[in-house]
């Protein structure tokens, strides 16, 4: 555990991956709520 | 003459004698594995309309057996069997009567899951594994599961003690993160296991000895729901301690974050208890304000499950680049595919982003009128518990046991391992993609197979249902695999030494506040949600009560 970083890890695949996971998640949301008020 | 080396290596070489205990809940846990995973290809077979059980077996017989032995058994005796190894290996070996404790523990939920067994055997339970009244089983079976609690509480005990000891003998440090992540897991279980105690000692065992007639339906399915979806996170929290803490060093890796692993864990404890009323949200007698209420409380768990999902992927990104993974995601080539201890944890992190969004879905307050009661509700626990956990637990096995047996997973076994991970995915996909999908055409869970008269409606189900038999033929195979992998650990496998990975924080990370370690914060807050949540519906629950009612035995 280091007081000072010098070189910050690369963690842009990360981003992406968390935004992707973001994505879906809203996504079938939707589709999910998009049945519903279809239905009630 | 020992050697240091020598020395070293029994540091991280759990003792033996609490490697028996350890391995003893493993035992059960695999044999539960065996009969349920056995009942659960019937149930699939049974309601493909192609097979009728012999011998005067109930379809609802083999469904209790399967949600009990699976969801309750198999699950309690491993995490328990798993905690026992991961807090002897961080925090040293366990005193003799912290060991008494576990082994007074093991006994007492073992008659107790004896008990059960013997009266869903004897068709005197076949109430299913939530046990609603009033459905009414014989008084043993309730007094069985009471006992697997109790056995929990003191096997529990004794592990609490040993973090007492080592927070008591290492003043102003923070505890190892494991042995932490144990503890984290053991309150939550303890604060929401006194609900189903209540229900069990206070209305379904006095109601089913004859001693009451009359059961309050809807407080008895409260006090079970205030204990079943915390249920859920102690079944997924041990799968998280192997991702945060162990799967970064079987990748070569280091933990990205000690403090963030430490606060995740700590929002689990809070959000995972004031949250059963998801559970009941098309349930009358319960405000639509309180049902509100414990929506919000229930998304709050997205933090953390997006928290970890970061912490993985940024474990993974790290070393992937460390190893030369070059672009955006070219870091993911090079993790390591063919070691089963990485692949089938991360098939189940995989499997929980379907999982999670469909748990979301189910939350959604007036949304959840969609799938209530269908068999997607099935599908979904599928993915999240025996799928997301399983594979996990799976891949913990392959180092957990011969490193407790003395012996080696050798590459043969690793081999089929990674088989075994794709035939439980694919088996999974067809089985509980059938079951989401034909739960969105309403066709009900916990339902034996039926025709319902020749309905239209139903008749569409029918294909999806023998999908469902094709892929629970699928998984059984699968734990034909698993269960001859760990018979191999266990008796057959080469002499020798396998290693019990436990991960280093980065040295990138920041040093952990002990404010994540006050447990006088965490548990105020704790219980004050859970009051804030369920005093006033329940108090309404009881105010309002309709009159009760009487068991029925509907088998």
């Amino acid at each position: 555990m280091s007081k000072k970083r010098e070189k910050e890890p690369d963690l842009k695949g990360t981003l992406y991956s968390v935004g992707f996971l973001g994505i879906f998640i809203l996504v079938t949301w939707f589709m999910a709520f998009y049945l519903f008020i279809d239905r009630f | 003459m020992t050697t240091i080396a020598e020395k070293t290596k029994d540091l991280v070489r759990v003792d033996k004698r609490d490697g028996k205990l350890a391995l003893a809940h493993i035992y059960v846990a695999f044999i539960a594995l065996a009969i349920g995973g056995l009942c659960g290809l019937l149930q699939t077979l049974v309601r493909s309309g192609t097979f009728t059980l012999p011998w005067g077996i109930g379809y609802y017989q083999i469904l209790t057996i399967h949600g009990v032995l699976l969801g309750l058994i198999l699950t309690t005796y491993f995490i328990f069997g798993f905690q026992i190894a991961v807090v002897s290996r961080t925090s040293g070996t366990l005193t003799d009567k912290q060991r008494l404790l576990g082994w007074i523990g093991f006994w007492t939920m073992t008659i107790g899951t004896t008990a059960s067994s013997i009266m869903i055997l004897l068709n005197e339970a076949s109430v299913l594994y939530t046990f609603y009244a009033p459905l009414q089983a014989h008084w043993i079976f309730y007094a069985g599961l009471a006992l697997v609690i109790v056995g929990t509480w003191i096997g529990g005990a004794g592990l609490i003690s040993k973090y007492v000891e080592w927070r008591k003998a290492n003043p102003g440090q923070p505890s190892p993160l494991l042995t932490f992540m144990v503890v984290v897991n053991l309150a939550m279980w303890i604060i929401c296991s006194l609900g189903v105690a209540v229900e069990v000692l206070f209305q379904l065992l006095p109601w089913s000895l004859g001693w009451v007639d009359k059961v309050d339906v809807l407080l008895s399915r409260t006090l079970f729901w205030y204990f079943g979806h915390p249920l859920v996170y102690f079944w997924l929290l041990p799968a998280y301690m192997v991702w945060y803490a162990i799967i970064p060093k079987i990748i070569g890796g280091k933990i990205f974050s000690d403090s963030l692993a430490r606060l995740s864990f700590m929002l689990f404890l809070l959000f995972s208890i004031p949250v059963g009323f998801h559970h009941q949200l098309t349930e009358p007698g319960i405000s639509s304000f309180w049902k509100f209420l414990q929506v919000v409380l229930t998304l709050m768990v997205v933090i953390p499950s997006l928290l970890t999902a970061f912490s993985m992927f940024a474990t993974f990104e790290i070393r992937g680049r460390a190893l030369g993974g070059k672009g955006v995601l070219g870091w993911f080539k090079e993790l390591p595919w063919g070691d089963a201890r990485f692949f089938a944890p991360f098939v189940g992190m995989v499997a929980f982003i379907p999982a999670g969004a469909g748990g979301i879905i189910n939350a959604s307050h007036q949304m959840n009128q969609l799938i209530h009661n269908t068999i997607w509700v099935t599908g979904h626990f599928h993915l999240t518990v025996a799928t997301t956990v399983l594979l996990t637990f799976f891949g913990a096995a392959y180092w957990l046991i011969p490193h407790l047996t003395g012996r080696v997973f050798t590459k043969q076994m690793n081999r089929l391992a990674i088989i075994q991970t794709i035939v439980w995915a694919f088996g999974m996909s067809i089985m509980s993609g059938a079951m989401h999908i034909v739960g969105l055409f309403g066709a009900p869970r916990r339902s034996d197979f039926s025709t319902y008269g020749g309905s239209a409606q139903a008749t569409e189900w029918i294909p999806y249902q023998i999908a469902q038999a094709v892929g629970g033929t699928i998984l059984f195979i699968g734990i034909v695999l698993i269960l001859y992998i760990v018979a191999n650990l266990i008796w057959f496998a080469p002499k020798g030494e396998t290693e019990f990975p436990v991960a280093e924080v980065s040295e990138h990370a920041e040093k952990t506040p002990m404010a994540l370690e006050n447990w006088k914060i965490w548990l105020t807050i704790c219980i004050a949600l859970i009051l804030f949540a369920y005093t006033v519906p329940v108090i309404e629950i009881i105010q309002n009560a309709p009159p009760g009612s009487i068991g029925y035995k509907l088998w």
